[in-house]
């Protein structure tokens, strides 16, 4: 079984006539990598909320359809439960530190506290993810007094920490200087080659052509397409979604670079190098 | 980094104090000022108070808070001097004005009274990390989404501070000018108002998903990553507090 199901989720916030997801069908596997792309208000962040659980039981509203995290019906269990199997990181680093906590350390402890754990698996986790984000060495800091991409990754940690199964990333960046957004690449970089089962919303279309397996188009709370970044990011319509392809895919459409008996565009520096040598 | 509260990081025994020890006090001064309302032994409650605030590090940064008081005490003294209903045996006069004797020991007490409150409660807010404070009424059964609200509103200013520079740092390099005399500034500030409000909501409705992420809304039994702190004299130190209350209260119903 995939470890996410969604069977023709729909769903309206309260007070709104129209749907913001319209008969959403789709499933992800144990250790892929899916990026989310579309315009603004497609309805990305909307279908990261569905996913953790937040919609249907922090924002109400009218809900369709069926959508399962690990074997778990996310609309039977409550959010203190999906929160072990899905976690959720957003753009504001800084909306996302608690406020009640005085140093990095005890951060990321809120959430395990919440769960209950005892102390020892909870020095464990946090020891042990601090150092993955790489982060250990501000452990003692005020949450509130590091930089942007410091934050973030902190927030990252105190997410991973609960050792879901799936982590949502919803456009983690795009609060970030380079500076910041690298470091927080950095790190997702290293967690798909971990193999985490990971969603990736993003408007940098670099990003996503380099770390999702596939990729699924957004627009007006519809599922336009779910396929590779080759595949999409080739689409000659793809401007009405309000998407722009990576430079490299603009550049090959342009040099009518394209991988052999096919109309697909490489997305990749590296693979449209490869084509250039094959040449 | 700043909050709103008016805690003094010092080490001094007082800041040891279990808070809820504290709070007690708090309650229980104010109540013998009641129980007992005779200008001596409130002026002993008092005496007491100020020590711990001298104990406490803290003498000092309660003197603002006391010199402001004085100014409302000083006002109640003549009016009550000069009016009070009771007021029969003279003291003394200012032309027509006549001061009693009367008037002057309720002003006493009251006088008393207002300082007892201002520096217990004093020793309660400088003495106390509001984090402390939070912690131990959730581990006594407050509900933690209860003590989460008042730490927020707590983080309320530093988090607007926050946002404010942002968005006047935005503005600045759209060219606006935000600093100079006071007339670009109050002209500047106005534009400035709705973001940072916006902001602020957007940011607490932000928080509140964050926190849901974060298993708050679970109804496990929570654990904590620190070690329960240990208060040595706490028992002992309430046990006093309460006897000396109901001790006030025999001798109020017996003399
Ligand atoms: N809390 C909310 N209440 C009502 N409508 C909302 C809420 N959040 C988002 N929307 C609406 O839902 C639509 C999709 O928004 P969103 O999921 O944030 O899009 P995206 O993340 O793709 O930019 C938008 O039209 C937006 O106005
Ligand atoms: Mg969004």
């Amino acid at each position: 079984m995939s470890i996410i199901e969604v069977e023709n989720l729909k769903y309206r916030y309260p007070d709104l006539t129209d749907l913001v997801l319209d008969d959403l069908s789709f499933s992800v596997e144990k250790g892929e990598c899916l990026g989310i792309v579309g315009e603004n208000t497609a309805g990305k962040s909307t279908l990261c909320y569905a996913l953790a659980g937040l919609i249907p039981h922090f924002y109400k509203g009218a809900y369709g359809g069926k959508v399962t995290v690990n074997g778990l019906v996310v609309r039977e269990h409550e959010i203190a439960e999906i929160v072990e199997n899905i976690g959720l990181v957003f753009e504001n680093p800084f909306s996302q530190m608690t406020g009640a906590k005085k140093t990095v350390y005890e951060e990321v402890a809120f959430g395990l506290e919440n769960l209950g754990l005892d102390r020892k698996e909870m020095h464990r986790r946090i020891e042990q993810y601090l150092k993955l984000l790489d982060v250990f060495g501000l452990k003692d800091k005020n949450p509130f007094d590091l930089s942007g991409g410091q934050m973030q990754r902190v927030a990252i940690a105190s997410v991973l920490a609960m050792e879901p199964d799936v982590l949502i990333l919803d456009e983690p960046t795009s609060q970030l200087d380079p500076q910041g957004s690298r470091e927080v690449f950095e790190v997702i970089e290293q967690l798909t080659e971990k193999g985490m089962t990971i969603i990736l919303v993003e408007h940098k279309m670099e990003q996503i052509a380099q770390y999702a397996d596939r990729v699924l188009l957004l627009h007006q709370g519809r599922q336009v397409a779910l396929d590779t970044p080759e595949k999409i990011f080739s689409r000659p319509d793809l401007k009405g979604f309000g998407v722009t392809p990576p430079v490299v895919t603009n550049i090959s459409k342009a040099l009518n670079v394209r991988y052999p008996d096919s109309e697909l565009f490489p997305v990749t520096i590296e693979a449209f190098k490869r084509l250039e040598e094959a040449k | 980094m700043n909050t709103m509260t008016l805690y003094v990081e010092k080490d001094s025994p007082v800041h040891r104090l279990d808070p809820l020890v504290k709070l007690l006090y708090v309650f229980a001064s104010i109540a013998l000022t009641y129980i007992l309302p005779e200008p001596l032994f409130i002026a002993g409650v008092l005496f007491v108070t100020l020590l711990l605030l001298v104990i406490g590090k803290v003498f000092r940064n309660s003197l603002p808070i006391l010199t402001l008081s004085m100014f409302l005490i000083f006002s109640l003294v003549i009016v009550q001097g000069f009016f009070h209903p009771d007021n029969v045996t003279e003291l003394f006069s200012i032309g027509p004005l006549v001061f009693y004797e009367e008037g002057l020991y309720v002003a006493l007490v009251l006088v008393l009274r207002v300082l007892v409150m201002i520096g217990s409660f004093s020793v309660l807010i400088l003495t106390t990390s509001p984090d402390e404070m939070v912690e131990r009424l959730i581990k006594k059964g407050m509900s933690p989404r209860i003590g989460h609200v008042i730490l927020s509103v707590l983080q309320l200013i530093p988090q607007m501070r926050a946002t404010t520079s942002k968005i006047t740092d935005a503005q600045r390099s759209r060219g606006m000018e935000t600093e100079g005399s006071m007339l670009t500034r109050i002209k500047a500030f106005f534009p400035l108002m709705g973001p940072v409000v916006l902001n602020s909501l957007n940011e607490t409705k932000e928080r509140s998903i964050a926190l849901e992420m974060r298993g708050f809304g679970s109804s496990t039994k929570k654990t904590f990553l620190n070690e329960e702190k240990q208060y040595p004299y706490n028992k002992l130190l309430a046990g006093i507090i309460i006897a000396i209350v109901i001790l006030g209260i025999v001798w109020r119903v017996m003399v």
